[in-house]
């Protein structure tokens, strides 16, 4: 197979074996990356049962409908994501839906991270960040949004990354440096890119829902 | 190589499973984004975070293919939910005890 040869590299000496090194690492790292999110939202929900109406104030606060289209967005990039890297495991040679996918799945998440920035400015407006000046009086929403800018900044470095990840793939793909099918590293960014949406899936209910049936 | 008319049909097959999943994800967000506006109380909290972890079982097992993995790959996903169950489950031990 010319395919698997091209894409073979030390200390492998087989293809199979290279696949299964991959994908066992990623998951390794995603898991130390579940402890660290993991950890952030361990200090949210101690601080949101020490102070559960000041994080219900703070929360109503949120913009809701950023946060809700930005889900959206994400879950759709993960959908992109979930298909390219399935048909580059088909026995169809299927390179151009994989780069169509690929470059859906990046956009989608550029367009992520420009909501956050509209989200950020409006946030900045209403005086929501930690410190001197603060519009909200409970001292509890100050440790709600000291949560929030932390998190979400981390998240969108997180985006970023898996960005320029995925940017990267389209270009070596679509300049044919190296072969579509069955690359393990399209398999590897997937499983990034979905754990970074995972994060925001749990991140959306700690942020945006919070007081608003009260 | 295979034909054109057989990769339409894996195209079809491709798009047809994944828009599933992608569906019942977008309507498990409407469903939260619903609920979080019925009073409840603690239960209209719980349902927020109830839901995500549905919708991140669902990409887990069907967008990063854990349902079909190996089970080495399975063990290293499952140790990160292990280690995050353990250090809630200390913590509100201890949090939990002084309120």
């Amino acid at each position: 197979m010319s395919d698997e040869s091209a894409l073979l590299r030390e200390p492998w000496s087989n293809f199979g074996r290279q696949r299964e090194a991959g994908k066992f690492g990623i998951w390794v790292f995603l898991a130390s990356e579940t402890l660290f999110f993991g950890a952030l939202m361990l200090t949210y929900t101690v601080c949101r049962v020490e102070h559960p109406e000041a994080f219900a104030v703070a929360g109503r606060e949120t913009n809701i409908w950023y946060g809700t289209i930005n889900t959206a967005v994400l879950l759709t990039s993960s959908l992109t994501m979930a298909i390219a890297a399935q048909a580059a495991e088909e026995s169809a040679p299927l390179r151009r839906l994989v780069l169509a996918c690929l470059m859906l799945t990046a956009m989608l998440g550029l367009a992520f991270i420009v909501i956050k920035g509209f989200e950020y400015k409006e946030d900045i407006d209403k005086q929501l960040v930690p410190g001197a000046g603060f519009a909200l009086s409970q001292p509890g929403a100050q440790l709600f949004y000291g949560f929030y800018w932390l998190v979400t900044g981390v998240h969108a470095i997180h985006l970023s990354i898996g960005i320029a990840l995925v940017s990267r793939l389209f270009w070596v793909l679509l300049r044919r440096q190296l072969p579509a099918k069955d690359n393990p590293e399209i398999e590897v960014t997937a499983l990034y890119w979905h754990l970074v949406d995972i994060v925001w899936i749990f991140l959306y209910p700690l942020i945006y829902l919070p007081g608003r049936a009260s | 190589m295979s034909r054109p008319g057989e990769s339409g049909g894996i195209v079809r097959r491709l798009w047809a499973r994944n828009l599933l999943i992608w569906a019942a994800l977008l309507a498990l967000l409407v469903l939260s984004l619903l609920a979080a506006y019925v009073p409840m109380g603690r239960m209209t909290t719980a349902s927020g975070i109830i839901i995500a972890g549905v919708k991140s079982t669902l990409v887990v097992l069907l967008f990063m293919e854990l349902a079909s993995a190996k089970p080495l790959i399975r063990i290293a996903a499952i140790s990160g939910l292990v280690f995050v169950i353990a250090m809630f489950a200390l913590t509100f031990a201890d949090v939990l005890a002084r309120i």
